[in-house]
């Protein structure tokens, strides 16, 4: 009769173990993605559902209106597993984060497809880049591609020729002020007519 | 029947378990910290899109990880000992509020202190007082040049 009850706790402690470790072992979310790949450090195509939520409120309590407005970095709670998903990238390969196109969302519930990326050993979980985003039980998808036209509505004097990040006012004042090397125009003087 | 009780109670604790669990990941507390370390463009770091971490930093990457700063990428502080912390706010500013604060450090070498919260394996920084700056000590451009290599027009 012991013999049967340690077996029993025995069993018991090894479902435990395995529902645990079932739990805590990153999930597959690629089925029935249609991101696309790019051969990214630690690349994984993902597509899951999740609520859109201001990162610093979502940790801090410090909540402003409307997830801070565009002026904080966004993520999603992630539903099948309540995971902070950090948000870092949009689909536009124009140095372009992701919180335009997350914005519209704010405390909604949307479907994404895109990757998480990452396998660094200081950052323990993967960051993600949004390529496709609906409300959740809407069937269209919209392409997270937003930046650029946000930026042109926030910089209505950056006219000119060329990408945005050759006429952005901020970037070309810190350009100006420590050169493109950050170590100050005479260095970079020297630097380019000994590399040209 | 012994055996059931058993088997519902070893249930019990593991749901238990599972919840407290559940709890510590969804409300984290935040610990008041000092982070030494390089502030860096988080996106080119962690996915390699434009080579490997020791080119996507200093100033070989300064031109491009104020592109990412200005273009709402999350910049991050990478700690001396390879941690990378997401900075959430610096010195009571948004990080992508339109001003020149997240600009002016890019790439700088520093001393923050902040509110430091973890949650599912990421480090956040809320960065209250950049406690000193030693701006760029990363002198990295002459083993990478610059990256990426459209970065300073007059090379091209």
């Amino acid at each position: 009769m012991m013999a049967m009850k340690n077996l029993a706790v025995l069993v018991v402690v090894a479902l435990g173990l395995v529902a645990f470790a079932g739990n805590a072992v990153a999930q597959d979310y690629s089925k029935g993605s249609n991101a696309k790949t790019f051969g990214l450090s630690g690349e994984q195509k993902a597509t899951f559902s999740g609520k859109v939520v201001d990162i610093h409120c979502e940790l801090s309590g410090d909540c402003p209106a409307n997830c801070g407005g565009g002026n904080r970095t966004l993520g999603i709670v992630r539903a099948s597993d309540n995971a902070l998903v950090m948000v870092s990238k949009s689909a536009q390969f124009e140095f372009n984060g992701a919180a335009d196109d997350l914005l519209p969302y704010c405390n909604k519930n949307v479907d994404v497809d895109g990757l998480l990326i990452g396998d660094d050993p200081g950052v323990k979980s993967k960051i993600y880049m949004v390529q496709l985003i609906r409300e959740t039980g809407q069937t269209d998808w919209e392409m997270a591609e937003l930046w650029t036209d946000a930026w042109k509505k926030r910089n209505p004097d950056s006219s000119g020729e060329g990408p945005w990040y050759r006429r952005d006012e901020r970037v070309a004042k810190q350009l100006k002020k420590e050169g493109y090397l950050g170590l100050g125009l005479d260095v970079d003087k020297k630097w380019i007519a000994e590399n040209q | 029947m012994r055996c059931l009780r058993i088997l519902v109670a070893g249930m019990a604790v593991f749901v238990w378990f599972g919840f407290q669990i559940a709890q510590l990941s969804a409300a984290p507390t935040a610990k008041i910290v000092e982070v030494k370390g390089e502030i860096i463009d988080t996106w080119c770091y962690l996915s390699g899109v434009m080579g490997g971490p020791d080119a996507v930093v200093g100033t070989a990457h300064h031109t491009c990880a104020l592109w990412c700063a200005a273009g709402g990428i999350p910049v991050g502080v990478k700690a001396e000992d390879g941690t990378v912390y997401m900075v959430l706010k610096v010195k009571g500013e948004d990080p992508l509020a339109q001003s020149d604060t997240i600009l002016e450090l890019q790439s700088d070498s520093i001393v923050a202190k902040g509110e430091h919260y973890i949650r599912d394996g990421i480090n956040y920084l809320v960065v209250a007082e950049v406690v000193s700056n030693a701006g760029i000590t990363n002198k990295n451009h002459d083993d990478f040049g610059v990256v990426p290599g459209f970065a300073i027009p007059e090379l091209n």
